[in-house]
């Protein structure tokens, strides 16, 4: 009787410590609707859960606080709502929302935000999901994926989604670069890595690729940041060991991106 | 058997003046006759006290009624009645004969012949002779001219008008110097008139009275067909814009096929563009119905519409009418500002970058100090903000304001908004929003008027929360929301379309707003699409920014959001005006040729240009090609017009361009306007004989509508007319024999009373 009474007692605080660690970075869900900070807003900032091809994952999202699509989740969210709501006139929910491909719920936030893209998959239903969403008018940006071995991961779940796409290196005049700011010179954003390895880069990604798919108009649809991570540079922000260089930088491609896919 | 009675034809008492001859005054015969009644009176009720009892009870007073009656047609007698009637004087006088002879009257409807047969035998079995044994006789034919015959059988049915009303105003204009003492007009009425009108006008009828020449008419042809199909009208717009989805409407009547079903189509040349199944009303009532079909590439067209051919119809060339239109490829610039970044202005641009004749031009306030601007055509356009000058506002031919405070504008801005719908004539789009309408403080501000709704009170009136959508009565006959062809599958369409996401409310409409549809958010149903017109231009509320979900949560490919907001914005600029525009009465020429052709100049500010020099080149069928000038109307500042005659049956295309004075001339502007004339066209319709004109023709000037078998008083009748040489004649009344009847009937009708009674 007195083990079963401590093997309770242990199982109980570790739940306990479990929901505070929870707690304290936030929940990770899928959205709370009794949450005081689940209003409605005109603009959602929405990260997409994806499925992944790495086999510890068995094919599906993963861990949630283990998985790829939640990289930086949802500090670097939060911290950049926060700069959107200061610097314009965006009506955004301050908090973060969670999409997935499973099913049409995702054609309601028209501009979606994925990391460590080069670790995602689709099913044939969730590509032509994506297609579609991508075709009707959504926006996705891609972030936080390096070198040759990321990309081609990548181009694999893009060509599964748009087989005939076309990527592009994006240039400085183009539009994306000028819709709130107008950033003509660039850097290579790095992650949170830079502070105690000095290093702007991961793997070989040695130069920074500002990419884009665009749509038969030629408007973007797909905005890649690649050899980069904007959202490390978000969620680091408030570090006094991240250059503020780089992060004012991500904040800037950020509010450019969002109003790019607002207007086009 | 009238004449018998009365002495005289009718038309001595229809058109003469009673008068008494007697020398007493006319009161004193009704005073004699009233006190002539009560002594009666008086004497019957003294002596009832002995008279028998058969008779002392009602049958007094019918037997007072009898006596008094009599006393009173003897004292009437005596004061001497007579009529004095205008009438002309024999062998001095010219009676117009006037035959019909358009092709309507080769239709064989009276009694197995054709109207114009049975026209010349009726002048040949006797009417014509009873007019020559007291008058001289002046035959004309009557069809787009006015011309003398010499005899009845040279009269054949083949001219391709009936300008009634012109050429009667014709001949009493040339012969004025002529004792013409009546006309008659044999005819079926089918009247066409330059004007396309279908009745005589005032000025007509004026002639004819001014001369006093009454006209009678004699009928031909039946006044009802038993089996067809007529197409009364198209109404449609003279100028659309390319590729964009235009409305008409069809009116026609039938007889003989209520309740059928039969198509309507439109065909653009020989390629049909829209066609549906209507179902017919009810015999002789006329029917509008809509038609929607796209207006194509840019052009000069003519486009005909026509009703399918139903079994046993009298007369198929009346189901087929065709209308001339100019589309329009010119890009018309629409400024949208919006508020705050949000999807409704994204998917809004997506829409109109798929229209290649709307160029959306955006303001988007991206910051509280930043303003993002797209479409524009050089980096100074709108650098300065929202225009604060007539002239950069009044360039835009429509304007949408999305999730915009009223306070966002200056005073001056507010009143060139103003103006800009008021007097340029313009169209504004307000968007519901977080700042727009009744949020935005639009109703405490003095744009208020601009709205076509009542705003509610407080700012609390956007949700964030799901509204789904469908359309009123209204709605469904509006080419703005026209997402399918078939009237019912289209309301379906719009019931089925995904949910808003979020709508406001803007209030209840004003008089005379429209409200094409209604949005419904839990149980309240709020109007969410309401126009209005407003001065020279329009205004209209689309209380939602939520109809991007109809593009994203739709199927890839559905075009409903896209085609609504195609739709929404050509109607909000179709109508705006250039600084040029051309406009003539008339576009469609039945027979003839007169051309007025009009421009409004304005300036800049839209002002009227008093000074600027017009030019009209117009392009025609055969090689027409002409230039003419404008000149400035004496009346209308920064009207200009002329008068041309088009030759040649076809299609004309008038290019009118307007440059400003001085020695560098600038050009204003210019407009082209696209007219037709059809010959021969015009007798197809309204074959039925037209009663009403011709009786009402005789009412109006004295004669009277007769018809054929009526035929032989008509020579007597013709003699009693004002106009030509005449004489007053006084006709004595107390001779008829209906006097001298009642002299004897009255007392005889008393004695066999009396008899019947037993009192005698």
């Amino acid at each position: 009787m007195k083990c079963t009474h401590i093997a309770l007692a242990i199982l109980a605080a570790s739940a306990g410590c479990a929901a505070l660690w929870a707690q304290r970075t936030g929940d990770f869900g899928f959205g709370n609707d009794d949450s005081p900070t689940n209003v409605k807003a005109e603009f959602y900032w929405s990260r997409l859960a994806y499925s992944t091809n790495i086999a510890s994952n068995f094919g599906g999202y993963g861990h949630r606080w283990r998985s790829s699509w939640s990289r930086d989740y949802p500090k670097a969210d939060r911290q950049f709502l926060i700069s959107m709501h200061r610097l314009t006139r965006i009506d955004g929910r301050p908090t973060e929302q969670v999409v997935t491909l499973d099913s049409d719920e995702i054609f309601n936030y028209p501009w979606i935000y994925a990391v460590q893209v080069e670790s995602w998959t689709f099913s044939e239903k969730e590509a032509k999901r994506l297609r579609e969403y991508l075709l009707k008018g959504g926006f996705l940006m891609v972030d936080d994926f390096h070198g040759t071995e990321d990309w081609e991961n990548f181009m694999n779940g893009m060509r599964l989604v748009l087989p005939d796409a076309e990527v592009e290196d994006l240039r400085s005049g183009d539009e994306i670069f000028h819709t709130l700011y107008d950033i003509d010179d660039k850097m290579q954003i790095p992650g949170e890595q830079y502070v105690w390895t000095g290093r702007t880069y991961e793997k070989d990604g040695y130069q920074p690729k500002w990419r884009a798919i665009r749509d038969s108009k030629g408007r973007i649809i797909v905005a890649i940041c690649h050899n980069m991570h904007l959202g490390d540079a978000w969620e680091w922000a408030d570090d006094p060991n991240y250059p503020e260089t780089f992060a004012s930088m991500a904040f800037r491609v950020g509010l450019d991106y969002i109003l790019y896919g607002m207007t086009h | 058997m009238f004449q018998l009675l009365f002495k005289y034809p009718g038309a001595v008492f229809r058109k003469g003046q009673f008068v008494l001859l007697g020398k007493w005054p006319g009161w004193l015969l009704v005073v004699a006759m009233v006190a002539a009644a009560v002594g009666l009176a008086l004497l019957i009720r003294w002596k009832l006290r002995n008279a028998a009892p058969e008779v002392r009870n009602w049958r007094a007073w019918v037997v007072w009624g009898i006596q008094s009656a009599f006393v009173a047609l003897v004292l009437f007698l005596l004061w001497q009645p007579a009529i004095l009637v205008a009438e002309l004087s024999s062998q001095q006088n010219i009676i117009a004969v006037v035959v019909d002879d358009s092709r309507s009257m080769s239709i064989a409807d009276s009694e197995g012949k054709t109207r114009e047969a049975a026209a010349v035998e009726a002048l040949e079995g006797g009417v014509l002779a009873g007019l020559r044994q007291r008058f001289q006789t002046r035959l004309y034919r009557l069809g787009r001219e006015l011309t003398p015959a010499d005899g009845p059988r040279e009269i054949m049915p083949v001219a391709p008008a009936t300008r009634i009303g012109d050429n009667l105003k014709r001949l009493a204009t040339e012969t004025s110097d002529l004792p013409v003492g009546a006309i008659v007009l044999l005819s079926d009425g089918g009247q066409n008139s330059a004007g396309g009108g279908s009745g005589i006008s005032r000025d007509v009828l004026q002639a004819l009275r001014n001369r006093r020449l009454p006209v009678h008419t004699v009928g031909f042809g039946k006044e009802q067909s038993a089996h067809d199909v007529e197409i009364e009208d198209v109404s449609i717009a003279a100028s659309v814009i390319a590729e964009s989805r235009i409305s008409a409407t069809v009116s026609l009547t039938q007889r003989g096929y209520a309740g059928k079903k039969a198509k309507l189509t439109v065909r653009d040349g020989a390629k049909e563009i829209a066609g549906r199944e209507i179902t017919l009303a009810a015999d002789g009532r006329m029917q509008a119905e809509p038609v929607f079909f796209p207006a194509g590439a840019a052009g000069a067209k003519s486009l005909t519409f026509s009703m399918e051919t139903l079994s046993g119809e009298e007369n198929l060339a009346n189901n087929t009418m065709t209308r001339p239109i100019v589309v329009s490829d010119a890009k018309r610039r629409i400024l949208y500002l919006e508020g705050e970044p949000r999807w409704e202005y994204k998917f809004i641009r997506r829409a109109e970058a798929e229209d290649p004749t709307v160029q959306l031009v955006s303001m988007l306030r991206t910051s509280e100090n930043k303003i993002y601007r797209q479409g524009i055509s050089d980096p100074s356009e709108l650098a300065n903000g929202f225009p604060a000058r007539p002239e950069n506002l009044f360039s835009y031919t429509g304007i949408i304001i999305g999730s915009v405070d009223a306070d966002y504008f200056t005073p001056l801005q507010q009143e060139l908004l103003r103006e800009y719908v008021d007097r340029r004539g313009g169209g504004i789009l307000f968007l519901g929003g977080r700042f727009s309408l009744s949020d935005g403080g639009w109703g405490a501000s003095s744009l208020n008027d601009l709205l076509p709704t009542i705003l509610p009170q407080g700012k609390n009136n956007f949700h964030r929360n799901a509204a789904t959508v469908e359309l009123t009565a209204q709605g469904l006959n509006s080419p703005i929301t026209q997402l399918l062809d078939d009237p019912a599958k289209n309301a379906q369409r719009w019931k089925k379309l995904t949910y808003l996401a979020d709508y406001e409310d803007a209030g209840a409409p004003k008089p005379g707003a429209t409200v094409l549809a209604d949005l419904r958010a839990g149980r309240r149903k709020l109007p969410l699409l309401i126009t209005e017109s407003y001065g020279h231009g329009r205004t209209a509320i689309l209380a939602t920014g939520g109809t991007w979900r109809w593009q994203m949560s739709e199927a890839l490919g559905d075009l409903s959001h896209d085609l609504f907001w195609q739709q929404l914005l050509r109607w909000l600029v179709a109508e705006s005006p250039g600084p040029v525009v051309a406009s003539m009465p008339e576009r469609l020429l039945m027979d003839e040729g007169r051309v007025s052709l009009k421009a409004q100049v304005r300036d800049k500010q839209f002002q009227q240009t008093t000074n600027a020099h017009v030019t009209a080149h117009i392009v025609g069928p055969q090689g027409t090609d002409a230039f003419i000038d404008l000149t400035p109307s004496g009346s209308t500042p920064g009207l200009y017009e002329t008068e041309w005659t088009a030759e040649k049956a076809g299609t004309y295309l008038a290019e009118l361009t307007a440059e400003s004075a001085g020695g560098q001339p600038q050009e204003l502007g210019r407009d082209v306007v696209m007219f037709q004339r059809e010959d021969g066209v015009a007798e197809n319709f309204h074959t039925e004989q037209n009663r009403r004109l011709l009786e009402q023709l005789a009412s109006d000037t004295g004669g009277r509508y007769w018809t054929p078998s009526e035929l032989k008083n008509l020579p007597g009748d013709v003699s009693y007319s004002e106009a030509g040489i005449s004489v007053r004649n006084t006709k004595q009344l107390w001779d008829m024999p209906v006097v001298f009847l009642l002299l004897l009937g009255l007392p005889i009708t008393e004695w066999l009373l009396r008899r019947n009674w037993g009192v005698i």
